[in-house]
Formats: C-alpha cells, structure tokens, sequence
C-alpha cells in the first residue's frame, strides 16, 4: 500500500477519524497509532513486522540500560551498550544488505588471487524500509549516550518510542527523523488543528503530483532509452541522463512531501528532507539539499566523529573523512559496486572545497536588481548539474560494466537523432515548468504570490488544491506505484 | 471543524467547476482532433451516420478502404478501427455508443485473435479508450466498469482524458485524413530479414468469447447484418488461430470470410508494409477483393 493510492487514501480517513477521536487521550491515541503503523508495515510483509517488533524491544531495553549507566557515571557499560545497539544495527544491515555481496566479491577477490573459494548466494529478503528504521534505532541509542534524549520509562514512553521507528508515514522511505522532536511530540496529545490539516494536505497534493506527473512521466521516456541504450544514440542517452536527476528528484521528493504532509495531518512535524538540490554552487551544498534527513544523520554520527577522531592530520584527516562519509552514503543506497562508486565520486568533489579552503563556507547565489540570479551563478549551477547528473548515470547503472558500456556508446554513437515520445515529453514538460517556477519562487522570490482578483484572494488554498487536483488528474500515470526509494 | 468543512465544501466546488470546465475543453480538442486514435474513436462513437462500418484492430484500420464500398454500393461507409489491440472489450463498448444514436445497416467485424483469446497483451485495459464517452450507453459503461475506471471516470471528466492533452493541443495537425473516411493507407515495403510466423498460444479467454457472442446477438437483434472477417498475413502459422470465431459463426449462422491464407497475399512482400498491416498498393487489392466477394453478403441491404 504506498501513499499515492486509494486504498492508502480510506487507510488515513479511517486513521483520522479515530485518531482525532481520542485526541484528548494521549496513550490512547499514541496506541491507536502504533496499531495502525504496524497494520500497515505488515501489509508489506507480516513477518518482517515481527522483526521490527524485536528490533524495537531489544532497543528499547538498550536504551534503558546505556541511561541506567549513565545515572550510575558507569561510562563504560553506558559506551559497551551503545556499542551492542550499533552492531546490532549495522549487522542488520550488513545480514540483510550486504551479506551476499561482501561474499560474493571476497570469493571474486580470492579466485582472482588463484584461491579456490565459493560462495551460494542467499536469498535474503531485504525488509522495505530497513535502512530508514535501522538508522533511527541507532540514533535513539547514540543520542541517549550522548545525553540528548531521556528515556522514557513508563508504557507510554515505549509506544512513543514505537511509534518513532514503525511511524507509517515515513517507515518505507523516511524521512529519517530524530528521537528527540518525534519524542517530544509524542509525548503530548495532538489535538484537531485544521490549519496544520490543511497545510498537510496541500503537500501531500503537491507529492502526489511531483510523484505520478513528473517522475513517473519522465520514467516511461527514460526507462525506454536507459533498459535499451544499446539501441539508442549517444545524444538520446546523453538527453536521459540529464532528466534522470529531474526523475529522482521528483520520485524520492515527491514521496517525502507525501511522507511529511500525512505526519503534519497527524500532528507530527518530521525532518525536511529535499530544499531545491539543484540550485547550489557546489557539492557540499547539493548535498545539505538533497536527502537532508540522510546526510545529516551521517554528518552527525560518522563525519564529525570521525573528524575529530583524524583532527590531527589536519586537511587530510578531514579529506579522509569526507570520504569514508560519502563512501557509506553511496553504499547506505545498496550492496553494488555502482553505489561504492556513487559515494567515491561525490567524495572527490569535496577534495577541490577543502584544498581551497571552501568546504564550511556557505557560498550565496547573487542576485541582481531584479532579483534573479546573476549570469556567472547560472552557469555554475548548470555545470553542478551536469557533475550530478554523470554521477547519477553510475547510480542508474545495474553495473559498473553497463556503466561503462553507456559511456562507451555516448563516445561513438554520435549518428542517429533524439528518441522523441512526444506525449510523454509534452506531458513532462509541462509539469516540469510547474516545478521549476515552484522552486525558483520558494528560492529566490518567497513572498511572491501569484496575484489574485480580491474577491477570490481568501480562496487561494481551495483554488490551489482544486487546481492541483486536475493537474494531477490530467497529466499523472496511474499505473506506476513503485517508488525508486523503496529499494533501499 | 466548521471552518474546514467550509474550505472543504468551497474545494469540493471548485474542483467540481474546474474540472468540467476543463472537460468541456478537452472534451472540444478532442472532436477537433486529427491524431489517429482521437480522430477515429471520437467519430466512431458519436458521429458515424454510415450504412456501412468496419470493426476491428489496427489490422482493420490499414487493410480496408471505405471508398471502395461506396463507390461500388453505393452506400456510405466508415472504417472505425483503431490501432493499440483493440479487443472485444472496446468494440463491445463501441457497438452500444453506436446504437444508442442509430442503426448501421451492416458491420463488418475483422475478427483479431486478441477478440477471444486470453493474450498478455490487449485485455480489459483496452476499454479505456472509450472513457470520453462515460455515460454514452449501458454497454460503454458496462466495459468501463471492467477496465476497473468507470467511477473515476464518473467522478472527474479530467480524468477521461488523462495524458492526453499534448495530443490534444496538436491534434488539428495530425495525420488523419478525413477524406479517406477512417482508412489509414501505410506506405512502405516489408523488408522479409529474419521473419517468422506469429504463434498465438493463448488458451481461449471466456468473457471475451461470451462478449463476442453478445456482440453478434445484439448486432441480429436488432437487425444489422454482420460478417466476420480474417485479413491476410504475410507469413502464416499452421495454428487454426480462428477456429473459434468460425464455428461461432456458424452456430449464429452469420458469413465468415477467411483471407488469412489467401495465396494472393501470403508471401508477397510488396504488398505488406510489415508482417501482418498491407502497404496501400495491398489494401487496396485486398479491399477490391472483398467488395466484390461479399456482393451476395451485402446484396440485402442495397438502397
């Protein structure tokens, strides 16, 4: 069941109605719903629900304990179980993830090396969404080491806690939200607010939209070129590629704003997730825009420990842990070598920031009298999207050796004109232009509206939701409900 | 709680005004529109007024030219096939639209295996092509309803022509020429590299069977007289790929002509654009060739 489809839209009237029923009950409602979370993740699959129950008990005990020992100045024990929680976590991932592909490359590596070694794959179900609960599991043990969040020792704080990792909003695909400010407004009622119902609302539309007219449009013209490059010329290929960011953006976008519209609906206020990605000057900053709930996790709990850890080789301590930083982003993706190689890229492109002294410095678009940005920052967010866009080909790619096929026929393939599918590109184009003029007025002209005659200036949510509802009528694919995310 | 009911209840309304306004657009684009599958579905289903209508696949719509009819007839006829596979599900649909405005003298049904068989590749979906005409007639409904779309297509006009709109927007410079009456000529010779015959290993699919049934019940019902009929393929399995359709005809007692293996055409590639469409120099012949066996067929409903 994912966000954008009718069994998911009766799902949530039935959740609202309850759940706002028993909104001056705060157990009742927080019990009511971890219930339907869990109604939910086990519509996936029933048993991986199980595993999420034990995953969260046997936090839940961790966390206990690592706070008992911090009460006790035990720092020792406190370190020894946070570590626990961090092994458990990874070797749930690394079992789930990336079993099959460590053996799978140490028997490559040692028959290569002439040793005789082999290795039968497992058929390892990978639980949906593993990657976004481990993650949460794990902060809510590190941050209470940390002192940044209190445990909680009654039944309610074990629902509140439970309702943090299995929350159904953002259980499949994040995003990956704290412990503390889920936490903090679990632990209160939330009561009917039609503003924030609303608000909610209106990004859930505006996912739905991102979602089924942009992504899933761009995916029938991408999808025919990429599964099919062989047949196809270097300039079609090369024209895919440069709409596959737009695609995932949209894709892994749109799903956040569904994710975080149904949280506000429910009272919840859940990490921000995407912030206009493509308008930046450099890398670093794609990467504070993009996926945000991610790289901020690991900024938090693998770059700046591990920064402070190499703080003595100067520069090339933080260069290397930019780049154990970025490798785990590029394999938190999946077990492939492709993704190893999507996190080593993008870690190169730090190297240029830190030798010139750039990296922590916020770099500002400027604008000119009209308020747009001036001529050189184009051409410099042009040319950041291009570097995006080859490293997302490695992302796209199912191998290194299909990567290098493609950018082996983009070299010689150059006869042959545009793969055209006009629908699909009219249709995605036109959508594009909506989302281009959102995000360039959310940038760079926030207090523009779109001027209105006075009389329906009141109705502007009701004609905004109107409008985005036959848009998405209109332009959206219906028949697409996988979300690209979903896979990791 | 009453102020969102009054922003619901304002949304719920302008929704509704918007998107029957839009409709109305579409709806408008839609009739003006030249593009293959706009042009001839839309005249099909709500402005046909001819004697004669051919029914049928992509197969239809490229073989057999209306003029030919008329010209030695001397009666009006329309070719309302439509490329996509077409199956049962959209001609059944199609037949009810019709006949909720008038009664066609004859039908001519080029009969496609995807009609009865249970293929991979042209099922109940197919019916969708028939969501502007929601609401049109009982049978139209009946199929959409079996597409699984009909209460959207109810609920929002919009959605009917849901990702259409670059086709509509340019439709008035597509490539359909009215003139030549739902015929849509394929220019071009068959290259024979690598050619096999088509296997259709499909078991036979009982609802369609059962619509075809109904089709031909409805068409004797109320008087049309109807033909099935298979074109010619360049190259042809042994399969007896239209048996069903054949004792399906005998037991209603209605003609069945059957130019799949017809020597004249199997294994002339300069007749056929691809393995299974004619070019025009092939429809044309083939189109001759049918006026003139189906004289007797016709020969009742003579003016």
């Amino acid at each position: 069941m994912v966000v954008n489809s009718l069994a998911f839209l009766w799902f949530f009237l039935f959740v609202m109605v309850v759940y706002y029923l028993c909104q001056t009950k705060k157990v009742a409602q927080n019990v009511f719903l971890l219930g339907c979370s869990y109604w939910f993740y086990s519509q996936v699959d029933i048993w991986m629900a199980g595993l999420l129950v034990v995953m969260t008990i046997v936090f839940w005990l961790l966390g206990k304990g690592i706070y008992h020992y911090m009460e006790q100045e035990d720092e020792r024990k406190a370190s020894l179980l946070t570590t626990i929680g961090v092994i458990i976590g990874i070797g749930a991932l690394f079992y789930f993830k990336y079993l099959n592909f460590f053996a799978d490359s140490v028997a490559t590596f040692a028959t290569f090396l002439g040793f005789h070694m082999s290795w039968t794959t497992l058929h390892l179900v990978v639980p949906i969404g593993l990657s976004f609960f481990t993650f949460k599991l794990m902060s809510y043990v590190l941050d209470i080491h940390h002192g940044k969040v209190l445990p909680d020792n009654g039944l309610n704080g074990f629902i509140c806690f439970a309702n943090y990792i299995a929350f159904f909003p953002t259980i499949l695909s994040g995003p990956i939200d704290r412990p503390k400010p889920f936490l903090t407004q679990a632990n209160v009622a939330r009561l009917f607010n039609p503003d924030q119902l609303m608000t909610g609302f209106r990004r859930v539309l505006w996912g739905m939209f991102l979602k089924m007219c942009i992504a899933d449009r761009l995916d029938i013209y991408i999808s025919a070129i990429w599964n099919n490059y062989e047949h196809h010329s270097a300039i079609s290929i090369l024209f895919a590629s440069l709409l596959y960011p737009l695609q995932l953006y949209a894709d892994f976008g749109g799903y956040s704003e569904m994710a975080i519209g149904v949280a506000l609906m429910l009272g919840f206020k859940v990490a921000e997730n995407f912030k206009r990605p493509f308008f930046v000057l450099d890398i670093a900053s794609y990467w504070s825009r993009w996926h945000m709930s991610l790289t901020s996790w690991l900024t938090d709990y693998v770059f700046l420990p591990l920064n402070i850890k190499y703080r003595d080789w100067g520069i090339y301590g933080t260069i290397f842990a930019i780049m154990l930083n970025m490798t785990f982003i590029g394999l938190w993706h999946g077990a492939n070598w492709t993704f190893l190689l999507f996190g080593i890229y993008h870690g190169l492109w730090y190297i240029p920031l830190m030798v010139s002294g750039s990296f922590l410095k916020k770099r500002k678009i400027k604008v000119n009298a009209y308020g747009w940005p001036k001529q050189q920052y184009v051409w410099k967010m042009i040319g950041i999207y291009f570097i995006i866009s080859f490293g997302l080909m490695l992302f796209h790619s199912a191998t290194i050796g299909e990567f290098w096929h493609i950018c082996e026929r983009m070299t010689t393939h150059w006869q042959g004109g545009l793969f055209t599918d006009m629908s699909t590109m009219v249709n995605a184009a036109i959508c594009l232009i909506a989302l281009i003029y959102v995000d360039i007025q959310e940038e760079w002209f926030p207090k523009f509206q779109l001027p209105l005659p006075q009389k329906f200036n009141h109705w502007r949510w009701e004609l905004t939701v109107s409008v985005e509802i036959v848009a998405i009528l209109l332009f959206g694919v219906f028949d697409n409900n996988q979300f690209i995310y979903f896979q990791f | 709680m009453k102020k969102l009911l009054i922003h619901i209840l304002i949304t719920v309304g302008l929704f509704f005004v918007i998107d029957r306004a839009t409709g109305l657009l579409l709806k408008h684009l839609y009739n003006q529109s030249n593009a293959t599958s706009e042009y001839k579905i839309g005249y099909a289903n709500a402005e046909t007024t001819e004697d004669i209508l051919l029914f049928g696949s992509s197969r239809c719509l490229h073989h057999i030219i209306p003029s030919v009819f008329e010209e030695a007839y001397g009666m009006t006829c329309f070719n309302a096939a439509d490329w996509g596979i077409k199956n049962i599900y959209y001609h059944y649909g199609l037949l009810g639209n019709i006949l909720s405005r008038y009664t066609p003298k004859v039908i001519i049904f080029e009969i496609h295996p995807c009609d009865y068989l249970d293929t991979p590749y042209s099922g109940r979906e197919r019916a969708g092509s028939l969501a502007p005409f929601c609401g049109m007639s009982k049978e139209c409904d009946e199929m959409l309803k079996k597409s699984g779309n009909y209460w959207p297509y109810k609920f929002s006009t919009v959605y009917r022509y849901t990702g259409s709109l670059p086709a509509l927007l340019f439709g008035r410079w597509g490539s359909m020429d009215r003139r030549l009456k739902g015929w849509k000529p394929l220019d071009g010779q068959l290259d024979t590299t690598g050619l096999k015959a088509e296997e259709f290993p499909f078991p036979v699919h009982q609802e369609k069977l059962l619509l075809l049934e109904q089709f031909i019940q409805i068409c004797q019902a109320k008087g049309i007289r109807l033909c099935l009929i298979v074109s010619p393929m360049y190259i042809c399995t042994e399969q007896d790929v239209f048996k069903v359709p054949r004792n399906l005809a005998n037991q209603y007692n209605i003609s069945f002509f059957d130019y799949f293996h017809d020597p004249q055409f199997v294994g002339h590639a300069e007749l056929f654009y691809d393995y299974g469409h004619l070019n025009r120099k092939g429809a044309t012949i083939f189109s001759k060739k049918i006026c003139n066996d189906l004289k007797d067929f016709l020969k009742p409903s003579f003016p």
